[in-house]
Order: structure tokens, then C-alpha cells, then sequence
């Protein structure tokens, strides 16, 4: 087992499951590494391909890292974080993917403190591009300065990235972001306080991926929220998951 | 103006334009292709309507409309699922939908009603049920049932308590039900519930694309 590791400097193109240690972002970006989130689906293969390794009622996004992992075959390394700002799940994909694949799999435990401030999840942009940035710059060591401005909420949503990003089309834009994405974007993918956070002023999506741990998170806090819909979905939206978010939004009134 | 509720088995209408029409329904696989509505729900919705609510808009909509009281648990049966919402103090307080799970308990109860030329409004609620979870999986405690001896009728009556029972935990076993769909016709599935049923009959989404009109 390697743990934390370093960017060797005949690296040129790293995958990343999870959220490492801003440390190894940062030798990544100062190295000129392209970095790969494997935890997005990013090959045409089926992701039943992993069935030989993972069982097939796993957590859909880890799934997608040993996917891409199994197909990404242009890799040197890859640095999957196996801390409590992750999850258990991810640390026995990363024993697999260490003796599956040839490359090195680094395994980091994340307990970066700073805050980077979560302007993206409070901000003006459709819910879609929210994610897709905050997912963006976990590859990025440094916060952009420029930031679109912040929207008043009146949508709430609350979890992980989805593995099935089509979800996020039902919300309107002034959708504000909570749960472990908010850590995402704050950089501290282990502080629970934060991921707890959640407005009670307006209706939230309290979303996990299926056979994930957070699933008890999400309906507990759905359950304490004055007005929440849980809701768990695993590798795509089915039309009744989809219906259920647009009748919640239409219904409460953060949608016409 | 036409609204339309388009579900599995049956279609519903109403025209809008004339004050005193009274709703419509055709059996769904009749209608014609070039069907076309103003306004349109339901499982086929996006096939026939001009525009389209969400089913469980329309249902929450249509509670709102029909039920005086501010706090109610509303189960809509359909021929291929169950949906509820829940509303407190009149806003939304809950929902679900089970499409999968709760897959086809309508149709089926339907389908053994002709296979089996049975009268539901003669049939008693038996003591004892099945546990339902699936309209289909459902058929096979049926069939195990009347091998060993249970008449018919009795069987297809404990089918049909044990989908009523489902659908009253599915809906978080209220104490007061409002019913929507064709199932509030049948009295055997109304009086299995274990709780007081409201039926409220099966133009509950047409009311709640009324509303819609009314708030656009």
C-alpha cells in the first residue's frame, strides 16, 4: 500500500478518485500532470465491465473509478483518497485497483482544514454548471478569483455529485448547494459540520447514490428539514426519480 | 379547451370550453395516433398533449382543489403504479412515487377481474392476505393458493388486500386516506385498507390540470 505519495516528475497524466489532499493537487499543477476524475464517467465502456471486480449493487460511482481506471490505460498514477472525506467503500476499491492495475494507486487520507469558501454553490449559474465547476476545479490548487455572482436560494440541493448529472436540469438556477459538493468546493472534504449544513428557509433535494453510506445522512437530515425529499438513485435517473424532483420543485413553488 | 389525462389503460378528458361537460374516458389503446390535447398528464402525456404537467404535480394540484382539509395524504393507483402526496397546513410536506416496486398492482387487478369473470363488488375482504409487493409477483401467491385448495375468489381477494395494504404503507399508513384512480370503483381494494378511505374517483389529475390553468 503507498500512501499519500508524490508526483514523480515523469508523470504526465494522473487519475484522482475522490478529493486528495490539495498538497497533491498542487504538485500536479505546478508539474503541468493532467488530472483525471475518475469518479466522472469518462470512457464509452460499459460499466458492467467492472463486474468481474466490483459487484454490480455498489456504489455507482466508484464503479465509474474502476472503469476508468480498467480503460484510462494512459495513466502513471492514481491518487485515491481513502479518508473519512470519502468512504470506507473507497478504500476497498482502491486495494482492487492496486492489484488490478500495473500503475502506482496512491492511497491519501485528506484532512485539509483551510477553507476555500464555496462562492460556486451559492452562485447565479444553473445547477448543472455548478457541479461541472466545482467538479472542475477539484483539480485545481488554487481558487479562481472571478466568480459568477450569488443568487438569492430558493431550491436547495443537498449530497454528492451524482453519477447521472441529467438530475440537475430539473432545478432552477437560483438552486443553492449543500452537502459533501459544498466541501468539494471548500476544499474540505472531511469536515462534517460543513456537509451537515442545510437552509431550512427553502425546499431541498436531500440526494445520495445508491449503496452509498451518506443515504442515511441524506434521510435523516430529509427527515429533519422542514420541507425535504430524499432521494437515492444509482447509475442513471429513472422517469419517476426525474418526476419526483420536478413535482417537488413545482409543487413547493421554487418552480413556475 | 381539451385537458387530458393520459394513463396506461384509460385516458380521461374533459373540455373546459363547455361549462356543463361532464368528463370522458376512452380505454388508452384505442385512442387514435394523431390524438392531440390542449394540456396534457399522465404516463402517455408527452404523447398526446400540447403541454405537459408532471403526473404528481397534477395529483398535488388536484388535492389541493378537491380536499377542504389543510393536512391530507392523497394515493393515487394507478394501472401501472402508486403515487401519494402528503400536504400540511396546505403545502407540500411529502411525496413518492413507486413505479418499480409498486409495478402494475392496477392493471393486474384488473386483468384477474376478466380472466377469472369475477364480480369485486361481491367479493368479501378476507381475514387473510398476501404480502404484495409487485402486481405480477403477486399472481404466482394466487395461482400457489388455489393449487392447495382456496377458491378463486377468495384468492384474488387476499391479492387484492395484500395491494391495498402496500399501497397504505407505501403512503405511510395514515389514519385518513383520499383515494384517486379507477381503484376507487372497485369496493373490495377501498375496503381493504385498513383506515378511514376517502375516494375521491378517477378525475382527481383533471382537476389538478384545472388548477394549473387557474395559477398559470
Amino acid at each position: 500500500m503507498l500512501l499519500q505519495g508524490k508526483i514523480d516528475s515523469s508523470y504526465t497524466k494522473v487519475g484522482i478518485v475522490g478529493v486528495p489532499p490539495v498538497d497533491i493537487i498542487r504538485q500536479c499543477n505546478q508539474h503541468d500532470v493532467e488530472i483525471f476524475d475518475l469518479d466522472e464517467p469518462l470512457v464509452k465502456a460499459p460499466l458492467d465491465t467492472t463486474a468481474p471486480y466490483v459487484p454490480q449493487v455498489y456504489c455507482a460511482i466508484l464503479r465509474t473509478a474502476v472503469q476508468n481506471g480498467l480503460h484510462l490505460t494512459n495513466l502513471d498514477a492514481i491518487f485515491i483518497d481513502v479518508g473519512s472525506g470519502k468512504c470506507d467503500c473507497a478504500a476497498h476499491i482502491a486495494t482492487i485497483l492496486e492489484d488490478i492495475l500495473s500503475i502506482p494507486v496512491f492511497f491519501t487520507k485528506n484532512q485539509d482544514s483551510v477553507d476555500f469558501g464555496t462562492p460556486i454553490c451559492q452562485s447565479n449559474l444553473p445547477l448543472l454548471e455548478k457541479l461541472q465547476t466545482i467538479t472542475h476545479r477539484v483539480k485545481l490548487a488554487e481558487m479562481p478569483k472571478n466568480n459568477p455572482p450569488a443568487v438569492q436560494a430558493k431550491a436547495g440541493f443537498w449530497g454528492v455529485p451524482p453519477r447521472d448529472f441529467s438530475i440537475l436540469e430539473l432545478f432552477p438556477a437560483t438552486t443553492h448547494v449543500f452537502g459533501w459538493t459544498r466541501c468539494m468546493e471548500n476544499k474540505t472534504p472531511d469536515n462534517v459540520k460543513l456537509e451537515a449544513l442545510y437552509n431550512a428557509d427553502i425546499p431541498t433535494v436531500f440526494f445520495a447514490q445508491s449503496f452509498c453510506a451518506k443515504t442515511a445522512t441524506a434521510q435523516f437530515l430529509a427527515q429533519k428539514h422542514p420541507h425535504g425529499l430524499y432521494l437515492d438513485i444509482d447509475v442513471t435517473a429513472s422517469s419517476s426519480a426525474k418526476s419526483k424532483i420536478q413535482a417537488f420543485l413545482e409543487l413547493s413553488g421554487a418552480m413556475p | 379547451m381539451i385537458l387530458g389525462d393520459f394513463g396506461t389503460s384509460y385516458a380521461k378528458f374533459l373540455d373546459i370550453s363547455d361549462p356543463g361537460a361532464v368528463p370522458k374516458i376512452l380505454e388508452t389503446k384505442s385512442l387514435e395516433q394523431d390524438t392531440i390535447v390542449d394540456l396534457a398528464t399522465g404516463h402517455n402525456g408527452k404523447r398526446f398533449g400540447h403541454e405537459v404537467v408532471n403526473e404528481l404535480t397534477a395529483l398535488g394540484r388536484g388535492g389541493a382543489s378537491l380536499i377542504p382539509d389543510p393536512h391530507f395524504i392523497l394515493l393515487d393507483c394507478g394501472s401501472r403504479d402508486i403515487k401519494y402526496v402528503e400536504f400540511k397546513n396546505g403545502k407540500l410536506e411529502n411525496m413518492g412515487w413507486n413505479a418499480e416496486c409498486g409495478a402494475s398492482m392496477g392493471f393486474t387487478i384488473e386483468l384477474l377481474e376478466h380472466y377469472y369473470n369475477l364480480d369485486y363488488t361481491q367479493l368479501q375482504v378476507p381475514d387473510k392476505t398476501f404480502s404484495v409487493t409487485c402486481g405480477v409477483l403477486g399472481m404466482s401467491h394466487i395461482f400457489d393458493a388455489v393449487v392447495t385448495g382456496v377458491p378463486v375468489d377468495e384468492a384474488v381477494a387476499m391479492f387484492v388486500k395484500g395491494i391495498a395494504l402496500n399501497a397504505f404503507r407505501f403512503a405511510n399508513a395514515p389514519k385518513k386516506l383520499y383515494l384517486s384512480g379507477g381503484l376507487c370503483d372497485n369496493p373490495l381494494f377501498v375496503a381493504s385498507f385498513p383506515c378511514e378511505v376517502v375516494p375521491l374517483g378517477r378525475f382527481v389529475l383533471l382537476e389538478g390540470l384545472k388548477n394549473t390553468l387557474n395559477t398559470k
